[in-house]
Protein backbone atom coordinates (compact mmCIF):
# COMPACT_ATOMS: atom_id res chain seq x y z
CA UNK A 1 0.00 0.00 0.00
CA UNK A 2 2.86 2.80 0.60
CA UNK A 3 3.83 2.36 -2.87
CA UNK A 4 0.34 2.99 -3.98
CA UNK A 5 0.54 5.81 -1.64
CA UNK A 6 3.99 7.27 -3.04
CA UNK A 7 2.62 7.54 -6.62
CA UNK A 8 -0.90 8.92 -5.35
CA UNK A 9 1.03 11.60 -3.39
CA UNK A 10 3.86 11.98 -6.90
CA UNK A 11 0.89 12.59 -9.46
CA UNK A 12 -1.47 14.52 -6.91
CA UNK A 13 0.06 17.67 -6.71
CA UNK A 14 1.30 17.94 -10.19
CA UNK A 15 -0.04 20.40 -12.42
CA UNK A 16 -0.31 17.99 -15.54
CA UNK A 17 -3.25 16.18 -14.45
CA UNK A 18 -5.59 19.30 -13.71
CA UNK A 19 -4.69 20.67 -17.01
CA UNK A 20 -4.95 17.23 -19.02
CA UNK A 21 -8.50 17.63 -17.13
CA UNK A 22 -9.40 20.97 -18.53
CA UNK A 23 -8.04 19.90 -21.92
CA UNK A 24 -10.26 17.04 -22.04
CA UNK A 25 -13.55 18.73 -20.92
CA UNK A 26 -13.25 21.50 -23.02
CA UNK A 27 -12.84 18.81 -25.84
CA UNK A 28 -15.88 17.06 -24.43
CA UNK A 29 -18.18 20.24 -24.47
CA UNK A 30 -17.18 21.62 -27.81
CA UNK A 31 -18.01 18.25 -29.17
CA UNK A 32 -21.44 18.18 -27.13
CA UNK A 33 -22.52 21.65 -27.88
CA UNK A 34 -21.47 21.45 -31.67
CA UNK A 35 -24.08 17.95 -31.87
CA UNK A 36 -26.47 19.53 -29.60
CA UNK A 37 -26.23 23.14 -30.21
CA UNK A 38 -24.99 23.92 -33.42
CA UNK A 39 -26.12 20.68 -35.73
CA UNK A 40 -29.90 21.53 -34.83
CA UNK A 41 -29.26 25.55 -35.61
CA UNK A 42 -27.31 24.64 -38.63
CA UNK A 43 -28.56 21.09 -40.46
CA UNK A 44 -26.56 22.17 -43.66
CA UNK A 45 -23.14 21.57 -41.53
CA UNK A 46 -24.01 17.92 -40.43
CA UNK A 47 -25.03 16.69 -44.25
CA UNK A 48 -27.17 13.42 -42.96
CA UNK A 49 -25.30 12.52 -39.51
CA UNK A 50 -28.59 12.38 -37.40
CA UNK A 51 -28.45 14.29 -34.01
CA UNK A 52 -28.56 11.93 -31.10
CA UNK A 53 -31.90 12.18 -29.21
CA UNK A 54 -32.15 11.20 -25.60
CA UNK A 55 -31.37 8.58 -24.00
CA UNK A 56 -28.70 7.35 -26.53
CA UNK A 57 -27.06 10.50 -26.65
CA UNK A 58 -25.82 9.93 -22.85
CA UNK A 59 -24.24 7.01 -23.98
CA UNK A 60 -22.97 8.84 -27.38
CA UNK A 61 -21.07 10.71 -25.05
CA UNK A 62 -19.49 7.96 -23.28
CA UNK A 63 -17.96 6.43 -26.78
CA UNK A 64 -16.26 9.67 -27.75
CA UNK A 65 -14.66 9.68 -24.28
CA UNK A 66 -13.84 6.28 -25.10
CA UNK A 67 -12.77 6.90 -29.04
CA UNK A 68 -10.99 9.96 -28.39
CA UNK A 69 -9.42 10.48 -24.79
CA UNK A 70 -7.00 7.71 -24.88
CA UNK A 71 -4.04 9.92 -25.30
CA UNK A 72 -5.25 11.14 -21.20
CA UNK A 73 -3.89 8.04 -20.52
CA UNK A 74 -0.83 7.51 -22.45
CA UNK A 75 0.79 11.44 -21.62
CA UNK A 76 -0.01 10.74 -18.09
CA UNK A 77 1.80 7.32 -17.73
CA UNK A 78 4.48 8.69 -20.46
CA UNK A 79 5.11 11.56 -18.57
CA UNK A 80 5.29 10.52 -15.02
CA UNK A 81 7.20 7.70 -15.46
CA UNK A 82 9.45 9.07 -18.30
CA UNK A 83 10.01 11.79 -16.04
CA UNK A 84 11.51 9.45 -13.23
CA UNK A 85 13.28 7.65 -15.83
CA UNK A 86 15.05 10.62 -17.13
CA UNK A 87 15.88 12.83 -14.17
CA UNK A 88 17.07 11.82 -10.95
CA UNK A 89 14.06 11.49 -8.87
CA UNK A 90 14.94 8.46 -6.15
CA UNK A 91 17.81 7.71 -8.63
CA UNK A 92 18.69 4.22 -6.12
CA UNK A 93 15.03 3.46 -6.15
CA UNK A 94 14.33 3.37 -9.83
CA UNK A 95 17.59 1.70 -10.22
CA UNK A 96 17.05 -1.47 -7.54
CA UNK A 97 12.98 -1.87 -7.65
CA UNK A 98 11.45 0.02 -10.98
CA UNK A 99 10.18 -3.67 -12.73
CA UNK A 100 9.23 -5.14 -9.58
CA UNK A 101 5.96 -6.57 -9.95
CA UNK A 102 4.37 -4.43 -6.89
CA UNK A 103 6.38 -1.12 -8.17
CA UNK A 104 4.99 -1.53 -11.84
CA UNK A 105 1.61 -2.41 -10.77
CA UNK A 106 1.24 0.52 -8.59
CA UNK A 107 1.46 2.80 -10.86
CA UNK A 108 -0.43 0.83 -13.06
CA UNK A 109 -3.37 1.44 -10.62
CA UNK A 110 -2.41 4.71 -9.57
CA UNK A 111 -2.40 5.96 -13.38
CA UNK A 112 -5.34 4.23 -14.65
CA UNK A 113 -7.58 5.22 -11.65
CA UNK A 114 -6.64 8.73 -12.23
CA UNK A 115 -7.21 7.85 -16.36
CA UNK A 116 -10.45 6.48 -15.43
CA UNK A 117 -11.74 9.30 -13.10
CA UNK A 118 -10.77 11.74 -16.11
CA UNK A 119 -13.05 9.61 -18.56
CA UNK A 120 -15.84 9.59 -16.21
CA UNK A 121 -15.29 13.91 -15.56
CA UNK A 122 -15.23 13.59 -19.52
CA UNK A 123 -18.60 11.97 -19.90
CA UNK A 124 -20.35 13.40 -17.28
CA UNK A 125 -19.74 17.16 -18.70
CA UNK A 126 -21.09 15.93 -22.06
CA UNK A 127 -24.09 14.41 -19.72
CA UNK A 128 -24.89 17.87 -18.49
CA UNK A 129 -25.12 18.96 -21.99
CA UNK A 130 -26.80 16.29 -23.55
CA UNK A 131 -29.70 16.99 -20.25
CA UNK A 132 -29.57 20.51 -20.90
CA UNK A 133 -29.82 20.53 -25.01
CA UNK A 134 -30.61 17.74 -26.73
CA UNK A 135 -34.22 16.53 -27.50
CA UNK A 136 -35.86 13.72 -26.35
CA UNK A 137 -36.32 12.30 -22.38
CA UNK A 138 -35.07 9.98 -20.48
CA UNK A 139 -31.50 9.26 -19.55
CA UNK A 140 -30.10 5.04 -19.32
CA UNK A 141 -30.71 2.64 -16.53
CA UNK A 142 -28.43 2.78 -13.55
CA UNK A 143 -27.27 -1.02 -15.08
CA UNK A 144 -26.62 0.71 -18.20
CA UNK A 145 -24.49 3.25 -16.58
CA UNK A 146 -22.52 1.26 -14.09
CA UNK A 147 -21.29 -0.98 -17.75
CA UNK A 148 -20.06 2.05 -18.95
CA UNK A 149 -17.76 2.67 -15.64
CA UNK A 150 -16.15 -0.61 -15.94
CA UNK A 151 -15.98 -0.18 -19.82
CA UNK A 152 -13.90 2.99 -19.01
CA UNK A 153 -12.14 1.19 -16.11
CA UNK A 154 -10.34 -1.40 -18.82
CA UNK A 155 -10.29 1.16 -21.11
CA UNK A 156 -7.82 3.09 -18.90
CA UNK A 157 -5.90 0.08 -17.79
CA UNK A 158 -5.32 -0.39 -21.06
CA UNK A 159 -4.03 2.09 -22.74
CA UNK A 160 -2.25 2.78 -19.48
CA UNK A 161 -0.08 -0.50 -19.83
CA UNK A 162 0.92 0.69 -23.77
CA UNK A 163 1.98 4.17 -22.45
CA UNK A 164 4.33 2.79 -19.76
CA UNK A 165 5.47 0.12 -21.95
CA UNK A 166 6.34 2.45 -24.43
CA UNK A 167 8.25 4.84 -22.00
CA UNK A 168 10.37 1.91 -20.09
CA UNK A 169 11.38 1.19 -23.33
CA UNK A 170 12.52 4.23 -24.96
CA UNK A 171 13.30 5.55 -21.14
CA UNK A 172 12.20 8.97 -22.62
CA UNK A 173 9.11 10.91 -22.70
CA UNK A 174 8.89 12.59 -26.78
CA UNK A 175 9.42 9.24 -28.10
CA UNK A 176 7.48 7.22 -26.20
CA UNK A 177 4.63 9.09 -27.00
CA UNK A 178 4.97 9.35 -30.47
CA UNK A 179 5.31 5.40 -30.09
CA UNK A 180 2.12 5.52 -28.00
CA UNK A 181 0.61 7.49 -31.08
CA UNK A 182 1.88 5.45 -34.03
CA UNK A 183 0.34 2.47 -32.47
CA UNK A 184 -3.14 4.14 -31.78
CA UNK A 185 -2.71 5.54 -35.75
CA UNK A 186 -1.84 2.35 -36.90
CA UNK A 187 -4.22 0.01 -34.78
CA UNK A 188 -7.26 1.87 -35.85
CA UNK A 189 -5.67 2.07 -39.75
CA UNK A 190 -5.49 -1.63 -40.45
CA UNK A 191 -8.77 -2.81 -38.42
CA UNK A 192 -10.88 -1.64 -40.93
CA UNK A 193 -8.67 -2.90 -43.62
CA UNK A 194 -7.49 -6.28 -42.17
CA UNK A 195 -9.98 -8.14 -41.04
CA UNK A 196 -7.55 -10.67 -39.00
CA UNK A 197 -6.39 -7.69 -37.02
CA UNK A 198 -9.64 -6.82 -36.15
CA UNK A 199 -9.67 -9.45 -34.11
CA UNK A 200 -6.80 -8.13 -31.95
CA UNK A 201 -7.21 -4.37 -32.26
CA UNK A 202 -7.83 -2.21 -29.62
CA UNK A 203 -10.10 0.55 -31.71
CA UNK A 204 -12.11 -2.63 -32.46
CA UNK A 205 -12.81 -3.82 -28.76
CA UNK A 206 -13.06 0.09 -27.87
CA UNK A 207 -15.89 0.18 -30.10
CA UNK A 208 -17.13 -3.41 -29.85
CA UNK A 209 -17.58 -2.86 -25.89
CA UNK A 210 -19.37 0.38 -26.12
CA UNK A 211 -21.34 -0.28 -29.51
CA UNK A 212 -20.24 1.85 -31.44
CA UNK A 213 -20.72 0.95 -35.05
CA UNK A 214 -24.31 1.36 -36.74
CA UNK A 215 -25.30 1.16 -40.26
CA UNK A 216 -24.06 4.95 -41.02
CA UNK A 217 -22.25 5.65 -44.18
CA UNK A 218 -19.07 5.48 -43.05
CA UNK A 219 -19.18 2.41 -40.40
CA UNK A 220 -17.86 0.59 -42.55
CA UNK A 221 -14.33 2.50 -41.48
CA UNK A 222 -15.31 1.75 -37.49
CA UNK A 223 -14.47 -1.57 -36.85
CA UNK A 224 -15.30 -3.95 -34.34
CA UNK A 225 -19.43 -3.26 -34.25
CA UNK A 226 -19.62 -6.89 -34.63
CA UNK A 227 -17.06 -8.12 -31.89
CA UNK A 228 -18.84 -9.60 -28.74
CA UNK A 229 -18.67 -8.15 -25.35
CA UNK A 230 -16.31 -11.23 -23.82
CA UNK A 231 -14.12 -11.13 -27.50
CA UNK A 232 -13.79 -7.18 -26.83
CA UNK A 233 -12.99 -7.13 -22.63
CA UNK A 234 -10.74 -10.04 -23.96
CA UNK A 235 -9.18 -8.10 -26.59
CA UNK A 236 -8.70 -5.28 -23.89
CA UNK A 237 -6.92 -7.00 -21.44
CA UNK A 238 -4.72 -8.82 -23.62
CA UNK A 239 -3.32 -5.29 -24.71
CA UNK A 240 -2.98 -4.79 -21.21
CA UNK A 241 -0.93 -7.57 -20.01
CA UNK A 242 1.64 -6.23 -23.07
CA UNK A 243 1.56 -2.79 -22.00
CA UNK A 244 2.41 -4.58 -18.55
CA UNK A 245 4.43 -7.25 -19.75
CA UNK A 246 6.67 -4.65 -21.96
CA UNK A 247 7.16 -1.90 -18.74
CA UNK A 248 8.06 -4.90 -17.29
CA UNK A 249 10.40 -6.29 -19.53
CA UNK A 250 11.74 -2.26 -20.55
CA UNK A 251 12.52 -1.96 -16.95
CA UNK A 252 14.22 -4.71 -16.27
CA UNK A 253 16.65 -4.11 -19.10
CA UNK A 254 17.14 -0.73 -17.36
CA UNK A 255 17.84 -2.50 -13.76
CA UNK A 256 20.12 -4.88 -15.15
CA UNK B 1 29.37 -2.73 10.17
CA UNK B 2 31.80 -5.43 8.80
CA UNK B 3 32.88 -3.76 6.05
CA UNK B 4 35.79 -4.52 3.97
CA UNK B 5 39.01 -2.58 3.71
CA UNK B 6 37.49 -1.11 0.48
CA UNK B 7 34.22 0.07 0.26
CA UNK B 8 34.10 0.92 -3.20
CA UNK B 9 36.45 -1.14 -5.87
CA UNK B 10 36.80 -0.21 -9.45
CA UNK B 11 38.90 -1.68 -12.75
CA UNK B 12 39.14 -0.87 -16.24
CA UNK B 13 35.98 0.82 -16.57
CA UNK B 14 35.08 2.24 -19.60
CA UNK B 15 32.04 4.14 -20.82
CA UNK B 16 31.57 5.40 -24.71
CA UNK B 17 29.09 7.32 -26.00
CA UNK B 18 28.45 7.97 -29.30
CA UNK B 19 31.27 9.67 -30.14
CA UNK B 20 32.90 10.41 -26.50
CA UNK B 21 34.83 7.94 -24.31
CA UNK B 22 34.27 8.93 -21.10
CA UNK B 23 35.78 6.78 -19.13
CA UNK B 24 38.62 4.80 -20.75
CA UNK B 25 40.08 2.29 -18.25
CA UNK B 26 39.34 3.62 -15.04
CA UNK B 27 40.73 2.01 -11.74
CA UNK B 28 40.15 3.48 -8.05
CA UNK B 29 39.66 2.09 -4.69
CA UNK B 30 37.49 3.72 -1.75
CA UNK B 31 38.40 3.14 1.51
CA UNK B 32 35.76 2.15 3.82
CA UNK B 33 34.55 4.61 6.89
CA UNK B 34 36.02 7.58 5.64
CA UNK B 35 35.29 10.75 3.54
CA UNK B 36 36.49 10.38 0.18
CA UNK B 37 36.87 13.12 -2.14
CA UNK B 38 36.53 12.34 -5.64
CA UNK B 39 38.37 14.71 -7.90
CA UNK B 40 38.16 16.03 -11.38
CA UNK B 41 37.67 18.63 -13.53
CA UNK B 42 34.56 19.58 -15.12
CA UNK B 43 33.66 16.84 -17.97
CA UNK B 44 36.21 14.35 -16.35
CA UNK B 45 33.99 11.68 -15.94
CA UNK B 46 32.97 11.88 -12.06
CA UNK B 47 29.51 11.86 -12.91
CA UNK B 48 29.44 8.77 -15.20
CA UNK B 49 31.27 7.00 -13.11
CA UNK B 50 28.92 7.58 -9.85
CA UNK B 51 26.00 6.98 -12.25
CA UNK B 52 27.80 3.56 -13.40
CA UNK B 53 28.39 2.43 -9.70
CA UNK B 54 24.99 2.60 -9.59
CA UNK B 55 23.77 0.93 -12.17
CA UNK B 56 22.35 4.23 -13.78
CA UNK B 57 24.36 3.81 -16.67
CA UNK B 58 25.97 0.31 -17.96
CA UNK B 59 29.73 0.71 -18.79
CA UNK B 60 30.80 -1.20 -21.74
CA UNK B 61 33.92 -2.70 -19.91
CA UNK B 62 35.20 -3.19 -16.75
CA UNK B 63 34.64 -4.12 -13.06
CA UNK B 64 33.16 -2.45 -10.19
CA UNK B 65 32.63 -4.16 -6.80
CA UNK B 66 30.79 -2.10 -3.80
CA UNK B 67 30.86 -3.23 -0.43
CA UNK B 68 32.17 -6.42 -1.17
CA UNK B 69 29.36 -6.99 -3.97
CA UNK B 70 29.22 -7.05 -7.78
CA UNK B 71 27.70 -4.52 -10.03
CA UNK B 72 25.72 -5.16 -12.00
CA UNK B 73 24.63 -8.37 -10.71
CA UNK B 74 24.52 -7.80 -7.12
CA UNK B 75 22.56 -3.87 -7.44
CA UNK B 76 19.90 -5.13 -5.91
CA UNK B 77 21.47 -5.93 -2.41
CA UNK B 78 23.85 -3.05 -2.78
CA UNK B 79 21.80 -0.12 -3.46
CA UNK B 80 19.62 -1.00 0.06
CA UNK B 81 23.28 -0.33 1.65
CA UNK B 82 23.67 3.13 -0.68
CA UNK B 83 22.55 6.35 -0.69
CA UNK B 84 23.20 8.81 -3.36
CA UNK B 85 22.41 12.49 -4.52
CA UNK B 86 23.28 12.19 -8.55
CA UNK B 87 23.34 15.46 -10.25
CA UNK B 88 20.33 17.92 -9.06
CA UNK B 89 18.26 16.24 -6.37
CA UNK B 90 14.81 15.15 -8.45
CA UNK B 91 12.48 16.51 -5.21
CA UNK B 92 9.02 16.88 -6.20
CA UNK B 93 8.16 20.75 -5.31
CA UNK B 94 4.97 20.87 -5.50
CA UNK B 95 5.07 18.80 -1.92
CA UNK B 96 6.50 19.89 1.68
CA UNK B 97 9.77 18.33 2.49
CA UNK B 98 8.23 15.95 4.78
CA UNK B 99 5.73 14.85 2.01
CA UNK B 100 9.11 14.48 0.05
CA UNK B 101 10.34 11.65 2.63
CA UNK B 102 7.78 9.79 2.75
CA UNK B 103 7.66 9.50 -0.94
CA UNK B 104 11.36 8.51 -0.99
CA UNK B 105 10.91 6.30 2.03
CA UNK B 106 7.79 4.46 0.21
CA UNK B 107 9.45 4.18 -2.81
CA UNK B 108 12.57 2.75 -1.42
CA UNK B 109 10.42 0.64 1.26
CA UNK B 110 12.24 1.73 4.30
CA UNK B 111 9.24 2.88 6.61
CA UNK B 112 8.81 6.15 8.34
CA UNK B 113 10.96 5.65 11.46
CA UNK B 114 13.92 7.28 10.51
CA UNK B 115 12.16 10.67 8.72
CA UNK B 116 12.13 13.03 11.89
CA UNK B 117 15.76 11.52 12.81
CA UNK B 118 16.78 12.42 9.27
CA UNK B 119 14.74 16.06 9.41
CA UNK B 120 16.38 17.02 12.83
CA UNK B 121 19.89 15.61 11.39
CA UNK B 122 20.03 17.71 7.95
CA UNK B 123 18.91 20.96 10.40
CA UNK B 124 15.15 21.04 8.65
CA UNK B 125 13.10 20.74 11.38
CA UNK B 126 11.64 24.05 11.38
CA UNK B 127 11.08 23.75 7.52
CA UNK B 128 10.11 20.36 7.15
CA UNK B 129 6.11 21.18 6.16
CA UNK B 130 7.22 24.08 4.03
CA UNK B 131 6.86 23.33 0.00
CA UNK B 132 10.22 22.68 -1.31
CA UNK B 133 9.61 25.25 -4.33
CA UNK B 134 9.98 27.77 -1.31
CA UNK B 135 13.26 25.83 -0.07
CA UNK B 136 17.26 27.56 -1.34
CA UNK B 137 19.19 25.51 -2.72
CA UNK B 138 20.99 24.45 0.43
CA UNK B 139 18.06 23.16 1.94
CA UNK B 140 17.05 21.34 -1.14
CA UNK B 141 20.66 19.80 -0.97
CA UNK B 142 19.89 19.08 2.74
CA UNK B 143 16.61 17.30 2.04
CA UNK B 144 18.06 15.07 -0.87
CA UNK B 145 20.70 13.96 1.72
CA UNK B 146 18.24 13.22 4.18
CA UNK B 147 16.59 10.92 1.59
CA UNK B 148 19.66 9.69 0.72
CA UNK B 149 19.95 8.59 4.38
CA UNK B 150 16.94 7.08 4.86
CA UNK B 151 18.03 3.40 4.39
CA UNK B 152 20.85 4.07 7.43
CA UNK B 153 23.30 3.29 3.85
CA UNK B 154 26.75 2.38 4.77
CA UNK B 155 28.12 3.70 1.47
CA UNK B 156 27.06 7.56 0.80
CA UNK B 157 27.81 8.75 -2.69
CA UNK B 158 27.16 12.53 -3.36
CA UNK B 159 27.83 13.77 -6.67
CA UNK B 160 28.38 17.87 -6.06
CA UNK B 161 26.65 18.00 -2.90
CA UNK B 162 28.45 21.42 -1.95
CA UNK B 163 27.83 23.10 -5.51
CA UNK B 164 25.84 26.10 -5.30
CA UNK B 165 25.79 26.33 -1.46
CA UNK B 166 26.61 29.54 0.49
CA UNK B 167 29.57 29.48 2.61
CA UNK B 168 27.05 29.11 5.73
CA UNK B 169 25.25 25.80 3.90
CA UNK B 170 28.49 24.73 3.05
CA UNK B 171 30.32 24.52 6.60
CA UNK B 172 26.68 23.25 7.75
CA UNK B 173 26.64 20.27 4.93
CA UNK B 174 30.30 19.41 5.05
CA UNK B 175 29.95 19.38 9.69
CA UNK B 176 26.89 16.91 8.72
CA UNK B 177 29.49 14.54 6.20
CA UNK B 178 31.99 14.20 8.69
CA UNK B 179 29.61 13.48 11.22
CA UNK B 180 28.65 10.81 9.11
CA UNK B 181 32.20 9.17 8.65
CA UNK B 182 32.38 9.29 12.66
CA UNK B 183 29.56 6.98 12.77
CA UNK B 184 31.73 4.37 10.52
CA UNK B 185 30.34 4.93 7.16
CA UNK B 186 31.83 5.66 4.05
CA UNK B 187 31.12 9.43 2.14
CA UNK B 188 32.09 9.86 -1.45
CA UNK B 189 31.53 13.41 -2.25
CA UNK B 190 32.77 14.23 -6.05
CA UNK B 191 33.23 17.76 -6.52
CA UNK B 192 35.43 20.42 -8.76
CA UNK B 193 35.97 22.35 -5.87
CA UNK B 194 39.50 21.64 -4.00
CA UNK B 195 38.75 23.85 -1.64
CA UNK B 196 35.74 21.79 -0.69
CA UNK B 197 37.51 18.80 -0.47
CA UNK B 198 40.78 20.04 0.89
CA UNK B 199 38.19 20.84 4.29
CA UNK B 200 36.30 17.59 3.92
CA UNK B 201 38.18 14.55 2.90
CA UNK B 202 40.63 12.08 4.38
CA UNK B 203 41.25 10.46 0.93
CA UNK B 204 41.15 11.55 -2.76
CA UNK B 205 40.83 10.36 -5.73
CA UNK B 206 41.94 12.28 -8.52
CA UNK B 207 40.46 11.57 -12.34
CA UNK B 208 40.67 13.41 -15.40
CA UNK B 209 39.73 12.63 -19.23
CA UNK B 210 38.51 9.05 -17.56
CA UNK B 211 40.71 8.01 -16.14
CA UNK B 212 43.01 7.98 -12.76
CA UNK B 213 45.37 10.52 -12.30
CA UNK B 214 46.51 9.46 -8.73
CA UNK B 215 44.79 8.88 -5.44
CA UNK B 216 45.97 8.14 -1.57
CA UNK B 217 45.55 9.94 1.78
CA UNK B 218 44.83 13.50 1.36
CA UNK B 219 47.95 13.89 4.15
CA UNK B 220 50.33 12.18 1.91
CA UNK B 221 49.36 13.78 -1.01
CA UNK B 222 49.85 17.12 0.53
CA UNK B 223 52.91 16.18 2.01
CA UNK B 224 55.58 18.05 -0.49
CA UNK B 225 58.42 16.53 1.39
CA UNK B 226 60.37 19.58 2.28
CA UNK B 227 60.75 21.68 5.69
CA UNK B 228 60.23 25.39 5.74
CA UNK B 229 62.54 27.73 7.70
CA UNK B 230 62.44 30.77 8.79
CA UNK B 231 65.19 32.80 9.85
CA UNK B 232 66.73 36.37 10.34
CA UNK B 233 69.79 35.61 7.96
CA UNK B 234 68.09 33.54 5.06
CA UNK B 235 71.82 33.81 3.27
CA UNK B 236 73.76 32.32 5.84
CA UNK B 237 71.07 29.71 6.84
CA UNK B 238 71.61 28.77 2.58
CA UNK B 239 75.09 28.54 3.23
CA UNK B 240 75.40 26.49 6.36
CA UNK B 241 72.62 24.22 5.40
CA UNK B 242 74.64 23.76 2.05
CA UNK B 243 77.65 22.96 3.58
CA UNK B 244 75.79 20.21 6.27
CA UNK B 245 74.73 18.62 2.74
CA UNK B 246 70.99 19.54 2.56
CA UNK B 247 69.46 22.12 -0.15
CA UNK B 248 67.62 24.66 0.02
CA UNK B 249 66.34 27.90 -1.67
CA UNK B 250 64.96 31.13 -0.80
CA UNK B 251 60.64 31.11 -0.56
CA UNK B 252 58.86 34.20 0.46
CA UNK B 253 60.82 35.82 3.60
CA UNK B 254 61.92 32.25 4.39
CA UNK B 255 63.58 29.41 3.02
CA UNK B 256 62.28 25.96 2.19
CA UNK B 257 64.59 22.94 2.69
CA UNK B 258 64.60 19.38 1.10
CA UNK B 259 64.91 17.15 3.78
CA UNK B 260 61.86 15.14 5.46
CA UNK B 261 62.99 15.74 9.44
CA UNK B 262 63.52 19.18 10.80
CA UNK B 263 65.93 18.20 13.57
CA UNK B 264 68.75 18.16 11.27
CA UNK B 265 68.22 21.22 10.38
CA UNK B 266 67.77 23.12 13.34
CA UNK B 267 70.85 21.24 14.77
CA UNK B 268 72.99 22.23 11.63
CA UNK B 269 71.79 26.38 12.24
CA UNK B 270 72.64 26.22 15.93
CA UNK B 271 75.91 25.00 15.46
CA UNK B 272 76.37 27.95 12.96
CA UNK B 273 74.74 30.38 15.55
CA UNK B 274 71.10 30.72 13.74
CA UNK B 275 68.48 30.14 15.73
CA UNK B 276 65.32 29.66 13.74
CA UNK B 277 61.99 31.30 14.61
CA UNK B 278 60.03 28.90 13.02
CA UNK B 279 60.43 25.32 11.55
CA UNK B 280 57.48 23.57 10.01
CA UNK B 281 56.69 20.73 7.85
CA UNK B 282 55.50 22.20 3.96
CA UNK B 283 52.48 21.12 2.66
CA UNK B 284 50.97 21.41 -0.73
CA UNK B 285 47.79 23.02 -1.33
CA UNK B 286 45.49 20.87 -2.53
CA UNK B 287 44.65 23.09 -5.39
CA UNK B 288 48.93 23.31 -6.08
CA UNK B 289 48.90 19.71 -6.15
CA UNK B 290 45.59 19.20 -8.54
CA UNK B 291 47.05 20.90 -10.82
CA UNK B 292 50.20 19.89 -11.02
CA UNK B 293 49.38 16.15 -11.77
CA UNK B 294 46.36 17.41 -14.09
CA UNK B 295 48.96 19.92 -16.07
CA UNK B 296 51.47 17.31 -16.31
CA UNK B 297 49.00 14.55 -17.54
CA UNK B 298 47.27 17.31 -20.47
CA UNK B 299 51.39 17.87 -21.18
Amino acid sequence: MSLVHAEYLKISRRKLFPVMLLILGFLMLLTAVLFFVVLPALPEFGGDSPVPERPGAFVFGAQQVAGQAWWFAVILATAVLGGELSGTAWATALTRDSSKLNHVGSRLLIYSTASWLAFLFGTALWAVVTWLAADGSGSPEMTEWLGLVWRFALIAVAWTSIGLGAVAITRSIGPAMGIALGFSFLDSILAPFIAPYENVSLTAASNGMFDVGGDGPFSVFIPGADLSLTHAIIITLGWALVGFGLTWWGLRRRDA
Amino acid sequence: MNLPAAAVRVSGLTKRYKRTEALRGLDFEIPAGQVTGFLGPNGSGKTTTFRSLLGLTRPNEGDIEILGMEVPRQLSQITKKVGAIIEEPGLIKAHTGRVNLRIAADTLGFGHDTIEEMIEFVGLSSDADRKVDEYSKGMRQRLALAAALLGQPELLLLDEPLDGLDPAGQHAFRARLRALADEGRTVVVSSHDLADIEALANYVVVIDHGRLITQGPLEDLLDGGMIRVVVDNVDAAIRVLSAAGMESRRDDGGLVVDAQDGVDIVRALAQAGIYPSEVRPERNSLESMFLGITGEEQA
